[in-house]
């Protein structure tokens, strides 16, 4: 996570230089999972802990895309 | 009402300021230092509006640091569970006092520059402060503290974007916001000086996003379009009493800054009242809430949920009326002020001296 960003007390969104993200459904454990030491696959096997019963393929491709669009919008950077 | 939720709380801690810009943005009435809120009293006002569910505190100014207490406020603000930006000019930091306000928890910090060239940006700041900014922001960066640059963009130095924008770079902003003059306050004093031409906007926009592409991934550029030149009004501050609360230094609650041009509006003392109620029940905030205010062109127009019917303030600053459509809207019958306004300050530009808000001391 970026410096300027990090999860709100209650955990529903993202607070960012002078916006929010509002964060729904798996999107919170992922941004939860973001330490700054996990790699992308294990943040991935964090989350089909949480949800065991996803496609594994599925989750991996969406936890990158997201990952991807936070990137981009200067929420987190790759370590 | 559902729609509105308090999101920001926008904490203009005093008027105070080492700076006398020429665009300043602050009422053309400032409060004195007398009537400034205590600690206390701002720190009971960051816990209410942490209660309503606001998520953002910006302090500004003025110059909030020009307040001996601006650390304490930002550690009331993370207590509170708020993100904490503070809006400077960098005047009254010291290194110490930088690493004191991100111990206290300051999350964001946004750094005013007026120019890059020492000169311009000295008379434009109507003070000597470039300098000492550019020794702010080497501080800065010895933090992990998210940094935005904002440089304020006019007819003066719109054709040295390129070059303003090289300069926030070697900054090393995360963030560059570029700030047309907005004509309130004391821009507005100033404004056949400062606004641009149309090929000077057009320009502008194939720079910025020319330099988009060059520093994606680097730098974030935020621009919003002069509103003098755009087709429809900007939805200013995203709808009347929606989402943001502005407090003056005297406590004064108002649903933007340049509210208190509108005759008529009373404005609830947030050290009197609860936020709550002046946030829900309050004249101040119902008064251009929601549609039922609005009249033609606005009234039946498509766009209504998107602007808003656009800025209170310049509907009555031009059109003479703060319920009208906002006259920059090209839909706006008032249009024409607008456009005689642009034609003369294109007409006159460097023909008009600044007008200061106190005497440039040792420029001249």
């Amino acid at each position: 996570m970026k410096a300027g960003c990090r999860l709100s007390v209650a955990e529903d969104v993202l607070l960012i230089p002078e916006s929010v993200l509002r964060l729904q459904g798996p999107a919170r454990s992922i941004v939860k999972a973001c330490d700054g030491t996990r790699t992308m696959s294990q943040i991935v096997a964090v989350l089909l802990e949480a949800f065991p019963n996803a496609d594994a393929a599925k989750v991996s491709a969406e936890t990158a895309a997201f990952l991807g669009s936070l990137a981009e919008r200067g929420v987190i950077e790759f370590v | 009402m559902s729609s509105s939720q308090l999101k920001a709380l926008i904490a203009e801690i005093t008027h105070r300021c080492p700076l006398h810009c020429v665009y300043c943005s602050n009422p053309l009435e400032m409060q004195r230092v007398e009537t400034e809120l205590s600690t206390a009293q701002w720190t009971r006002i960051i816990q209410e509006a942490a209660a309503l569910g606001c998520w953002h505190l910006h302090l500004t100014g003025g110059e909030p640091l020009a307040r001996q207490d601006t650390e304490q406020l930002v550690r009331a603000g993370r207590d509170a569970g708020l993100y904490v930006n503070l809006i400077t000019s960098g005047l009254g930091l010291t290194r110490e006092r930088l690493q004191n306000l991100v111990a206290a928890g300051l999350d964001h910090l946004q750094l005013s520059f007026q120019d890059s060239e020492e000169a311009e940006a000295n008379v434009f700041a109507g003070a000597k402060s470039h300098n000492y900014k550019l020794r702010v922001a080497e501080w800065i960066r010895e933090h992990r503290l998210a940094f935005t640059v904002n440089l304020v963009i006019h007819r003066e130095n719109v054709d040295r974007l390129e070059q303003l924008i090289v300069f926030a770079e070697r900054l090393r902003a995360d963030k560059l916001e570029i700030a047309n003059v907005q004509y309130y306050g004391w821009a507005f004093q100033n404004r056949a000086r400062l606004l641009p031409t149309l090929e000077q906007v057009r320009a502008s926009l194939t720079v910025i996003e020319d330099a988009r592409k060059r520093l994606a991934g680097k730098m974030r550029i935020e621009h919003v379009l002069p509103d003098y030149y755009a087709k429809y009004p900007k939805p200013c501050m995203g709808g009347w009493g929606r989402g943001l609360m502005l407090i003056d230094p005297a406590g004064r609650a108002m649903p933007c800054h340049a509210a208190a041009v509108i005759p008529g509006l009373v404005f609830p003392n947030a050290s009197d009242l609860s936020l709550r109620s002046i946030w829900e029940d309050s004249d101040a905030f119902q008064r251009f809430r929601g549609e039922a205010w609005m009249q033609e062109p606005c009234r039946s127009c498509e766009r209504r949920e998107i602007d808003f019917g656009g800025c209170r303030c310049q509907a009555l600053m031009i059109a003479g009326d703060a319920a009208a459509t906002d006259p920059v809207c090209s839909l706006s019958p008032a249009r024409k002020l607008v456009e005689e306004a642009i034609e003369m300050a294109v007409a006159t530009g460097k023909s008009n001296n600044w007008v200061y808000r106190i005497g440039p001391l040792g420029l001249y």
